[in-house]
């Protein structure tokens, strides 16, 4: 049965604003990816369709598109997955980049920040006539595997909630490289690896899981949070962010509740004046409507038990 | 995802869902900013006719922020939670927040595929002779409503129904992401709210700021932040018409109820009214709305509610 392509057409050389244009597939089962779907479209009926594409088969990452509105890889998205009720899918370029043409989009930014990460080992000592092996562990080496499969398809930039709202957060992609570096135990940069991942805005990751759906199975999300531990071991805290994950630790610590009044005070800082004017009104609004968290909180039962569990795990608080 | 959706784990009927009494774990924002949250529940807790004996000596689940401390931490504090609710006799544990869900589950998940994590976990709780045997599920109160109560069900019990007042659910990330991690719905098209807000009268509103993150745990990091998050989604949720917002998160209910004022100069004025689950569902089940905590919003419902004959506009 026939099905319908309802693609984003734009062309920045000639366009003011980008239309759409709708291919009718009739002689292409709906068991096809959408990449087969769409080179068959280019190929019989409208050879100015532009889009990236190489391997076909997930390993290279350049067809990574909107797909009826949610990113992925066009080569592992079959079309009768996404078949919408009147038997169309939607095709748009990545969101959280500008348009180049059509499917196409600039990935200047996303490299940008993986360029800035300086990603290739730096070792302490340069072995000039490479006499030696540089051995890893294999216990060493498997913290490294799964972020080796990135294949930068940028699918998790063009998902990041945050990203979209503000353009200098890294992203989820060049993070998980700074892990890998970071991580690498024949690198000798982490200190300065964890100074620059954290300028880039590290702290500012929502914990919101979007980069799970990443095609490559990454989970860039748990080398976000392996790279803020990292940043507090080598002592980067003087930031909301780190003083923010400090705080909370502290008064779960103390109280066993996240306690809210004083992880705001903690994050801003308790002397920071201008900080604390500027959550003065979110702070107001709440008041006025009667929200008053509590300023001083009891300690939760056998809290004590809580203490135990901090101690004997050295977890860190502020 | 159907395949995840039939896991015994999260759809078998509980001993706790036979007996109609659960293990009830607030959170930190019910009891301190968001106490209408708490106590709405309670409120509906009484009229589905199902017990709620909550876990007083439980600690912060961890928020997705302990994690960012120590490895750990969060999966032994949590495993010490459950080990209080099994001590009770109970193996369902029912959260109000989807951080709550998301990081309970996820902690739950470690401990239960990994022995050398749960060896570890009650290493350390044998220093105050608790132990987890590994018996608990932890699922939110929407869960509880859908699974347990069901939607025909809860249909019935409704009479005052939301007049087609047009909601829009707002998920929050936890409850849905990582799908490995919850897997009750799809994550990345779920209906559960939609559902709900149906069967209570009401017309859910689609839009693709429903899944999307309400900026909470990074308010404090940069300035304007959360605002600019808020703003994106509720704008997308006003422009499709919605009137009211309805979430299972007091996170996302803090955010967003507190950040549109923050968002107008960027995104416009939206000015939805947001509720907490069970008040919207307190209120259809005619619980008097006076006691729902309506009045505890900052941006007030109570017009809105008048105009769809559901409340006075007094009370919120």
């Amino acid at each position: 049965m026939a099905y319908t392509l309802d693609i984003f057409r734009y062309d920045q050389a000639t366009d003011e604003v980008p239309h759409r244009d709708r291919v009718e597939i009739t002689d292409l089962p709906d068991t096809v990816t959408v990449l087969d779907a769409l080179e068959h479209a280019k190929a019989e009926i409208d050879g100015s369709i532009s889009f990236r594409r190489s391997c076909r088969s997930a390993i290279c990452g350049s067809c990574s598109m909107n797909i009826n509105g949610t990113t992925g890889l066009a080569c592992k998205t079959p079309v009768n997955a996404v078949l919408k009720a009147d038997r169309s899918v939607q095709v748009d370029p990545m969101p959280n980049f500008q348009p180049m043409k059509d499917l196409v989009v600039h990935m200047d930014p996303f490299w940008d920040k993986y360029t800035r990460l300086k990603p290739y080992l730096q070792p302490a000592d340069r072995d000039e006539d490479h006499a030696t092996e540089r051995r890893v562990s294999p216990e060493d080496m498997h913290k490294l595997v799964a972020v080796a499969n990135c294949v930068m398809c940028a699918t998790c930039y063009a998902l990041c909630p945050v990203v979209s709202v503000d353009p200098a957060f890294a992203g989820p992609a060049a993070i998980a490289y700074a892990y890998r570096f970071i991580e690498d135990v024949r690198d000798s940069k982490r200190k300065e690896r964890a100074a620059q991942i954290s300028d880039d805005y590290l702290w500012l990751c929502a914990h919101c899981y979007a980069c799970s759906y990443c095609p490559k199975h990454v989970d860039p999300h748990d080398d976000i949070i392996a790279v803020k531990r990292a940043t507090i071991e080598e002592g980067l805290v003087d930031a909301p962010g780190p003083r923010h994950a400090l705080v909370v630790a502290k008064t779960v610590k103390q109280t066993g509740m996240l306690h809210e009044t004083e992880v705001i005070q903690g994050t801003v800082g308790r002397f920071n004046i201008r900080g604390l004017i500027k959550v003065a009104p979110f702070g107001l609004r709440l008041a006025m409507a009667g929200k008053i968290p509590p300023v001083f909180l009891k300690p939760v039962p056998k809290v004590d038990e809580i203490r135990t569990i901090f101690d004997t795990l050295e977890a860190p608080t502020l | 995802m159907t395949a995840t959706l039939d896991k015994p784990q999260i759809r078998g009927k509980s001993k706790s869902a036979q007996m109609r009494k659960y293990g009830f774990f607030p959170g930190c924002v019910a009891k301190e900013s968001c106490k209408e949250l708490f106590n709405s529940t309670m409120l509906l807790a009484d009229r589905l006719g199902i017990e709620l004996v909550e876990l007083t000596a439980a600690s912060c689940c961890g928020a997705s922020v302990l994690n960012d401390t120590n490895r750990d931490v969060a999966r032994v504090l949590n495993a010490r939670t459950y080990a209080q609710a099994e001590a009770l006799g109970l193996d369902d544990v029912i959260t109000i927040c989807s951080t709550c869900t998301g990081h309970m589950r996820a902690a739950n998940k470690e401990l239960l595929e990994d022995e050398g994590r749960m060896a570890q976990a009650n290493t350390i709780l044998g220093k105050f002779n608790a132990k987890y045997d590994g018996s608990v599920t932890v699922r939110h109160l929407l869960w509880l409503l859908i699974d347990d109560i069901g939607l025909d069900e809860l249909k019935k019990m409704v009479v005052n129904p939301l007049n087609g007042l047009k909601v829009a659910p707002f998920y929050g990330c936890h409850i849905i992401r990582p799908e490995s991690v919850n897997g009750w719905e799809s994550a990345r098209n779920p209906h559960s709210l939609e559902d709900l807000i149906v069967a209570l009268g009401g017309e859910a509103i689609d839009y693709a700021g429903k899944t999307r993150c309400c900026g909470f745990h990074v308010q404090l990091e940069k300035d304007g932040i959360a605002a600019n998050m808020v703003g994106q989604n509720m704008r997308m949720a006003k422009d499709q018409g919605a009137e009211a917002v309805i979430t299972p998160c007091p996170l996302c209910h803090l955010a967003l109820d507190g950040y549109q004022a923050d968002s107008v100069a960027r995104w416009g004025r939206t000015d939805l009214p947001i509720f907490h689950l069970p008040q919207l569902v307190g209120l259809a089940l005619g619980i008097d709305p006076a006691t729902l905590g309506l009045n505890k919003h900052i941006i007030k419902p109570g017009l809105i509610l008048e105009q769809h004959d559901l409340a006075p506009a007094h009370v919120a």
